[in-house]
């Protein structure tokens, strides 16, 4: 076993190998404290550098130019006319319109149900283990898996939910050609998918509130649920507000899901009236339907934009609330 | 002084973690409240609601593809489960995919787990120029949203000759911003700063250093950081789908071709979806408490 | 001692981990480099990328093949979806890798591989036993300079596929030359009968068709001239025969005689299976379509009717890639899978119409009778309907790009709720996208 030397500290015998050596050590240990945590985080920044800088600052460039994915190396300088287009396109607006309803539609139910089901967990529960990790399986299920569960559950002839709203006496809902049934379907894939999720962070939060708030709630005479709204929401605040900032970037970027839900040619437009297309849809028709790589790269930039507007919005917003109640 | 001593208590005891010290739990548990029959109903509800699809999607990949699409849908499962995994496995390329998937999903966690523990170690207890600022730095990229990068990395590939294959994939998600701030808040509180001192104090070198004392301690936040990312490596859409397609494809990217009229019978189709959980439904039924536990700490954390 | 083994396990499982990651890496790598045939052992690996029922697979030709040439494997990769086939081929062909030895194409993409894509594509001009086609089918895949990029597969004659117990049910004729009879030389006349079926039939939820972009691609398809003319440019707007049938099928659409299904997609086979439709207008490459996914169920209630027009609605072709390492091989079997036996023997098991010349009229062809659709002469009613094609087809470079537009812009009319006003104005933004 080699593990015995290894397991030693070897440098003691560098020590007793005399002066000259000594003072090597001593300048490569001064290296070495100076260098080990560069070395350290340089893969990390060495990759995203290669990976995400560089082709942020190149997807900036070649949104300037005009660029067909069949030839690739030609590019010709058309200034900021992609961007004008894009912004003159009624199609742009749709889908930005249409990113910001589906996220709606599916961040604030997620969250508010992720918050009730995690207020269920933070019970003495029996099999509290079964009920988490049941919480958590949707989380398991990966977009494609889950997309074409949903897909085929909301399908127009002979999906189980039109089957049960026809047992109930309701008619069938053209789920994929109607505008707003057709986001709400995308909105519940993503509801599942993330509400187990939501509330295991929530659970963690609540069961880090020291119980005596609670208790001197309760000697005040709140109920249960004044003792959740003032007591539990105020305590897991921290955790709600990064909740909706991951589930704001998560919908901003959502494609996967009404991709599948259009199942081929109708998920790249979003369905035939482009009614469910998103933001990532758009990108990736202009990019890999119609071939315009720089047209997909203007709305690549166009959405980090948003996404930067919206985030200093939001930080102003929060510094006038404080700066009024001070 | 053992390694057992050197483990932070924190990922021990998630709430009723298996080995989480007995007595605290008790305590703490007999001061919440107990749940009523309501809770319980609600809580099936909600366990039945979550587990539902998947059920169905065994049950869709059970039967055959008339009567999957008979209406009433069928509830329970039919005889072709193996016949129809085998098609999907063949002729829908989920074989192809679901090995793609596991090497992609494992190099990709194996690298993000490496690279965030070393620069998660240096943010949490190294001293260095600028470290602050390369930590808001990290913090930062985070910003950065996948779709930004997507046209030049096409091209990129592209021209490296990577496109439609693995390396594509895999490159640009060797490390994770989220990962290096995981492992940074987890070392900052779990390993002691004596530890690295001593460790210095012998002579041992800043990489022996890790090996020997900071990997073992770091061990429970390696191996939560590593099932994480490799659901989220299985999981990936948006790139992989761009750059892969049906002739080497990792399993969303076969889901979605699947969706779109690659395979038209909706059984097989279902037989794939199952196909492409499964792997992960098995890592969560036997390390879900470990899983659940892992994202809890961290949801305390961030 | 315990920290020791602790430390070993730890780092022995990160070093195989890391190693295992990369030796998988490397193995993949040079695996999804080229085309993946190849020659090793003496065996000769050839790769297809194939799409819908091309009938190479199907009729089990390739498996005879193989038998024949036992040092010969042949893998064979088959799309659902010619849409999506075609995007994953643009991307392939831009990489310049993920390329099969053969790939298949289909006619609306011809005009634009042969502009843009001519190089990767291995010239056919040359190869032996490949002059029995007829003539205006190779001259779709010849370049201007003389490059031939693909031999032809089948064409698309046209006929109307129905369902004779719901022509039954309502009221109307079921046998198949009166009902050629119904709509005789207009396909107005086939929507009339349409509403006439919507009115008489009463056993539930039955539409008359599947979809009105059937309608659409039968009439237009019935001009030698669609979205292009013989200069290139884009003349679909002014084409009466584009606006004509645009007209019937929006009102086709907007009258609610579709099922409002989406051809070669996800709820269309369904439909096939579960008879939701009464009738569809079928190429006869369709056949095979509607037989594999109706199911022998429904076997012996599917017919076959002349259809009002004669019209050419697709047709394939398999082309070599230049990048190929087994080019020489691979050209011998494209050479053989097109040959006049094989076009007559796929035609016989699945009904994918020869275009050979001399398979057409080889007797077993035009005899030819298919027990699934109640024995109809699909032989006779197919060469009478190639007798009808248009002999010649002005080629444009998206030419399936637009149609394809043009389906989704009529299902915007069957089930959004447009007006044929908005959706033909839809159309042509998406065209502009598209071309400019």
């Amino acid at each position: 076993m080699a593990s015995h030397t290894s397991s030693a500290p070897p440098p003691a015998a560098d020590k007793n190998a005399g002066p000259g050596a000594d003072r090597r050590a001593g300048l490569l240990h001064r290296l070495d404290v100076r260098g080990a945590p560069y070395a350290f985080v340089v893969p990390f920044f060495a990759v995203f550098a290669a990976f995400s800088f560089y082709p942020l600052v190149y997807t900036a460039w070649i949104s300037l130019h005009d660029v067909d994915l069949a030839t690739m190396d030609i590019m010709e300088w058309v200034a900021f006319d992609n961007y004008t287009d894009l912004l003159t396109d009624e199609r742009f607006w749709n889908a930005l319109l249409n990113t910001v309803t589906i996220g709606v539609f599916s961040t604030v139910p997620q969250l508010l149900m992720a918050l009730g089901l995690a207020h269920l967990l933070n019970y003495r529960l029996r099999g509290s283990t079964f009920f988490r990790v049941a919480a958590l399986t949707p989380y398991a299920t990966s977009v494609g898996a889950a997309a074409l569960v949903f897909t085929m559950l909301f399908e127009r002839d002979f999906g189980m939910i039109n089957w049960a709203l026809g047992a109930v006496g309701f008619g069938e809902i053209d789920w994929e050609n109607h505008k707003w049934a057709a986001q709400l379907a995308i909105s519940s894939i993503v509801i599942w998918r993330w509400t187990g999720y939501n509330a295991l962070l929530y659970l963690a939060a609540m069961q880090a509130i020291p119980r005596d708030r609670f208790e001197a709630a309760a000697i005040d005479g709140a109920s249960r649920w004044q003792q959740f709204l003032k007591v539990t929401i105020p305590g897991i605040r921290p955790t709600i507000v990064f909740t909706i900032v991951l589930s704001t970037i998560g919908a901003t970027q959502l494609f996967g899901e009404p991709l599948i839900f259009g199942q081929g040619p109708n998920g790249i437009s979003g369905g035939a009236d482009n009614q469910y297309q998103t933001l990532g849809l758009l990108l990736y028709e202009e990019g890999w339907k119609f071939y315009h790589m720089g047209r997909a790269a203007t709305v690549a930039w166009v959405m980090f934009m948003l996404l930067i507007i919206v985030f200093v919005l939001q930080r102003l917003l929060s510094r006038w609330r404080s700066a009024r109640t001070s | 002084m053992t390694t057992e001593t050197l483990r932070a208590p924190r990922l021990e005891t998630p709430p009723g973690g298996r080995r989480g010290p007995r007595l605290p739990v008790r305590i703490r548990a007999g001061r919440q409240h107990h749940a009523g029959p309501v809770a319980y109903i609600l809580l099936g509800i909600a366990t039945l609601a979550s587990l539902f699809p998947l059920y169905w999607t065994m049950v869709a990949a059970s039967t055959d593809n008339t009567r999957v699409t008979q209406s009433p849908p069928p509830f329970l499962p039919g005889p072709n489960l193996f016949e129809n995994l085998g098609k999907a496995w063949t002729d829908a390329a989920m074989g192809r995919a679901m090995i793609n998937s596991m090497i992609v999903a494992g190099a990709i966690a194996t690298s993000t787990v490496l690279f965030a523990t070393l620069a998660g170690f240096a943010f949490a207890k190294l001293r260095f120029k600028g470290r602050n600022v390369l930590l808001m730095l990290v913090i930062g990229t985070m910003m950065v949203p996948p779709q930004l990068a997507v046209v030049p990395l096409f091209m990129m590939m592209t021209e490296l000759g990577w496109g439609q294959k693995l390396p594509a994939v895999i490159f640009p998600t060797l490390v994770s911003a989220v990962g290096v701030f995981f492992m940074r808040q987890y070392l900052s509180d779990a390993l002691p700063d004596e530890l690295v001192e001593a460790g210095r104090v012998d002579g041992a070198h800043s990489l022996r250093i890790f090996w020997s004392i900071v990997l073992p301690v770091a061990r429970p936040a390696m191996a939560v950081l590593f099932m994480i990312t490799f659901v989220h490596a299985w999981n990936d859409f948006f790139w992989p789908y761009i750059v892969l397609d049906m002739t080497n494809p990792t399993v969303p990217v076969a889901l979605t071709q699947l969706s779109a009229g690659y395979v038209r019978d909706q059984s097989v189709i279902m037989a794939g979806a199952l196909l492409g959980t499964l792997p992960l439904l098995v890592m969560f039924v036997v390390f879900g408490r470990r899983i659940v536990g892992g994202i809890m700490q961290g949801a305390v954390k961030g | 001692m315990k920290k020791t083994r602790k430390l070993m396990r730890t780092r022995g499982a990160a070093v195989v981990s890391v190693v295992t990651a990369l030796g998988l890496l490397t193995a993949c790598g040079g695996e999804s480099g080229g085309t993946g045939g190849g020659t090793k052992d003496g065996k000769t690996t050839i790769t297809m990328g194939l799409f819908g029922v091309m009938g190479i697979k199907e009729s089990g030709i390739l498996d005879e093949y193989q038998k024949q040439h036992p040092n010969v494997i042949i893998k064979a990769d088959i799309a659902g979806d010619e849409q999506t086939y075609y995007t994953a081929l643009q991307t392939h062909m831009t990489a310049n890798s993920g390329l099969k030895d053969i790939q298949g194409i289909e006619i609306g993409r011809a005009k634009e591989l042969l502009d843009t894509r001519a190089d990767r594509f291995v010239d056919l001009s040359k190869l032996p036993g490949t002059d029995h086609f007829l003539p205006w089918k190779q001259s779709q895949v010849t370049g201007k300079d003389g490059k031939v990029i693909g031999v032809g597969t089948d064409t698309g004659p046209l006929a109307v596929c129905y369902r004779k117990d719901y022509f039954e049910q309502a009221g109307l004729p079921t046998d198949r030359e009166a009902v050629a009879e119904l709509w005789a030389g207009d396909w107005k006349k086939y929507v009339e009968v349409g509403k006439q079926f919507k009115a008489g039939y009463k056993g539930g939820k039955v539409a008359y068709m599947d979809a009105s972009s059937g309608l659409f691609n039968a009439m237009i398809y019935g001009d030698s001239q669609q979205f292009y003319d013989k200069s290139g440019e884009l003349i679909y707007q002014d084409n009466p025969t584009i606006t004509g049938a645009w007209d019937l099928a929006s009102e086709a659409a907007a009258s609610g005689l579709s099922a409002k299904l989406r051809q070669f997609q996800a709820g269309w086979d369904p439909g096939l299976a579960n008879g939701t439709f009464a009738t569809a207008v079928c190429p006869a490459w369709m056949l095979a379509h509607i037989s594999e996914k109706a199911g022998p169920k429904n076997s012996g209630k599917w017919d076959v009717a002349k259809a009002p027009k004669g019209a050419s609605w697709g047709g394939s072709f398999l082309g070599v890639m230049e990048k190929s390492p087994v080019k020489e091989e691979a050209k011998k079997l494209v050479a053989w899978l097109t040959a006049p036996e094989q076009q007559a023997r796929i035609f016989e098991s699945l009904g994918n119409f020869p275009s050979s010349q001399e398979a057409l009229t080889a007797p077993e062809v035009v005899n030819m009778k298919s027990e699934y659709f109640s024995g109809a002469p699909i032989g006779q009613i197919f060469a009478a309907a190639a007798e009808d094609m248009p002999k010649e087809q002005v080629l444009g470079p998206k030419d399936g790009t637009i149609k394809d537009i043009f389906s989704q812009a009529l299902s915007l009319i069957e089930s959004s709720g447009k007006s044929a006003d908005e959706a033909w104005q839809t159309a042509g933004e998406r065209i502009d996208k598209a071309v400019g």
